[in-house]
């Protein structure tokens, strides 16, 4: 049923895709200001079935639109938007020299992946994902035609690593690094930032976000362990080099109706990918429809890859608010995730003997 | 209205300032419409009135410039510069925790008590309660029990402030204003918060920053601040309060550079009647200010894990 309305949706959907440079299947489904997406449904083929019908619903609003303004005549983005993609970052190796699917294959891809996230392992399942609508379907989360989320290079794939990055890389990983807090390098685990970057890639559970605008700022403020990132426009410079932050340091303006945020000065022991603390992070974010912004960010690190390279994703909007993210707050995660390593690098080093 | 006898109602001591003087003699002759326009024009262009200094602790009239939606405009960073943190009340000077390696870093400075009155009104058990929380304060007990939060300052482990804290950490905050939302974002930890101002949200769960819905009252934002938890305390000297706590907020703008902060504080659990606090926001002016991370996770690693073996990695 859901091909049949595809196939009446596509020809509209292509041509606006190709027209916004941004091949993506859906964006959204409704005018703003209704639900986004059932919450009710936990029946997959019901689920992919909306997905299909949210696709020809966004193309007919996408076809006459502009983005409103603030009333200082700056693009308004507020509102609040997720960052949850079945595509992933990079192309499997199988797609090789495939970056697009065709409409077909890309519902076939997401049926697939609604199905195995639908799916309960009994023996792994802490809690039943579909009972509690924590299943990625369940949210605004759309088919898309790319087959992978990296744009750039061409082959989809992120660039090699640097011989200075994969020294870095390879003593990082001399000894476990789970085993004590001071080398673990996940930094969400040790709740000094969350799990949305910058820059940010899907994640499956408190990737929501909120956009606030105030004359000369957007704000970021990120689900996860509440990160906030202040981004000013007034073209002020960089802080001096020397000070590192581990959200970095954010400057804004509009390229017509695009925000885009330089950042620099990460901080030194921040990792992420394996970056070094000259990764300068371009983001673009795009208000394409009244519900999806589209988010293209290109990081730029010599002393880590061998070429910059690029990202596009989008975020559906959703219901608001966010909600108090206190992770350092008792984070007895943390305490068991080290314990447990040290437990088992123990028993390691016993059997050895 | 007058919670604090440092901060009077305003009068003006010296000469008539022009800003008054202008009010004065344009009022007499246009319609109100035009009167606020005069004034909100002279405050955003000339501010006649800040450059002549008002004697200390006074203030003359003042009207906020006006949001996009009539309301004062509060956007900018803002900072205490009380020593509340440290004890809302009184307290002298003195040497810190480890004294024999952090010297003068470590002490504290002295200062004049926030609260109306200069006493909290505890009652009896509690304030035996304080005191043991003073005894304890440098006290750190990491824990893989997620119920256990009795043991020191909340701060010396990196938790989030609560409110009112946040708002007299030695550290600057951020507004950022909007006719839906007011948002607060801390300096320290980047502890944020947002008041809703419509629609009001009910609070979902007790939470470290509390739920805050806002309302105006004239120029002054009100703060309802509610859904608090029990594990924060006012400062350094183990003031606390419970999970009963309900925290009202009025933030005044007094003019183009401070704002007048008061709070009234219920918690029939560990108080014997509503208390007040007073003081000053004053607004951070430097060229290109910003507020520079304060991410204070990494420096208190050490302190709470390393005491489990947790922190640093096992000699092989």
């Amino acid at each position: 049923m859901f091909k049949r309305t595809l196939v009446a949706s596509g020809a509209v959907a292509l041509a606006i895709a190709i027209a916004l440079c941004a091949p993506v299947l859906v964006r959204a489904q409704a005018p703003s200001g209704t639900a986004t997406f059932k919450a009710t449904v936990t029946d997959t083929a019901t689920a992919i079935k909306d997905a299909a019908e949210a696709a020809k619903a966004a193309a007919a609003a996408a076809s006459n639109w502009t983005p409103p303004r603030t009333p200082w005549g700056d693009p308004d983005l507020q509102g609040f938007y997720l960052s949850l993609s079945y595509t992933p970052l990079e192309r499997p190796p199988e797609l090789a020299g495939k970056a697009f699917y065709t409409e077909a294959e890309a519902l076939a891809a997401f049926k697939k992946a609604v199905e195995e996230d639908a799916e309960v392992d009994p023996r792994t399942v802490h809690y039943d994902w579909k009972e509690y609508g924590m299943d990625a379907w369940q949210s605004p989360v759309r088919p898309n035609l790319r087959t992978s989320l990296v744009v750039d290079p061409a082959d989809g794939r992120i660039p090699a690593l640097t011989p200075e990055a994969q020294k870095r890389r390879a003593a990082a990983r001399a000894r476990n690094p789970q085993v004590s807090v001071q080398t673990l390098d996940n930094l969400y685990t040790r709740c000094i930032t969350g799990n949305q970057g910058p820059p940010r890639l899907p994640f499956n559970h408190d990737s929501e976000s909120q956009i606030l605008q105030t004359p000369g700022y957007v704000v970021l403020i990120l689900q996860s362990n509440n990160d906030v990132r202040i981004i000013p426009l007034d073209g002020r410079p960089h802080l001096p080099q020397n000070v590192g932050l581990w959200l970095g340091d954010a400057r804004g303006h509009w390229e017509a109706n695009t925000l885009v945020v330089e950042t620099t000065n990460f901080h030194h022991e921040r990792n992420w990918r394996g970056s070094s603390d000259g990764m300068k992070l371009t983001e673009r974010f795009t208000l394409v429809d009244p519900k999806t912004i589209r988010y293209e960010f290109t990081v730029d690190d010599p002393a880590t890859w061998v070429r910059p390279w690029s990202v596009e994703s989008v975020l559906p909007r959703i219901e608001p608010p966010l909600y108090e993210f206190a992770c350092h707050e008792q984070n007895y995660g943390l305490m068991n995730v080290v314990k447990g390593a040290q437990v088992r690098e123990a028993e390691a080093a016993a059997r050895k003997k | 209205m007058e919670l604090n006898p440092k901060y009077p109602t305003p009068k003006w001591g010296g000469h008539r300032p022009p800003l008054q003087w202008a009010i004065k003699t344009v009022g007499a002759v246009c319609d109100r419409a035009l009167v606020i326009a005069t004034i909100v024009t002279l405050c955003i262009t000339a501010t006649p009135a800040a450059a002549q200094a008002p004697a200390a602790g006074l203030f003359p009239a003042y009207t906020a410039p006006r949001a996009i939606d009539g309301k004062p405009n509060l956007n900018g960073i803002w900072q205490a510069f009380i020593t509340a943190n440290w004890d809302v009340e009184a307290h002298p000077a003195q040497a810190g925790p480890h004294p024999e390696i952090m010297g003068v870093w470590g002490a504290g400075p002295g200062g004049q008590s926030i609260v109306e009155g200069g006493v909290i009104p505890y009652k009896p058990e509690a304030l035996a309660k304080k005191k043991e929380n003073l005894e304890k304060r440098t006290a750190v007990k990491a824990t893989n029990d997620p119920h256990r939060y009795d043991t020191g300052d909340p701060e010396l482990q990196c938790y989030r402030p609560g409110v009112p804290r946040a708002n007299y950490m030695p550290f600057p905050f951020q507004i950022f204003q909007t006719p839906l939302e007011i948002l607060m974002v801390y300096e320290y930890k980047g502890a944020v918060r947002t008041i809703y101002m419509d629609p009001h949200r009910e609070a979902p769960t007790d939470s470290w920053m509390g739920w805050s819905n806002g309302h105006w009252e004239g120029d002054t934002l009100v703060v309802d601040v509610t859904a608090l938890n029990d594990h924060t305390w006012f400062d350094r000297a183990g003031n606390y309060h419970s999970d009963a706590l309900h925290v009202v907020e009025r933030y005044t703008p007094i003019s183009p550079y401070h704002l007048k902060y008061e709070a009234t504080i219920e918690d029939p659990n560990v108080f014997t009647r509503p208390w007040k606090i007073s003081f000053p926001l004053y607004r951070r002016v430097e060229e290109n200010v910003q507020l520079v991370e304060f991410n204070c996770v990494p420096f208190v690693e050490e302190l709470m894990y390393g005491p489990l073996g947790l922190y640093k990695p096992p000699s092989r």
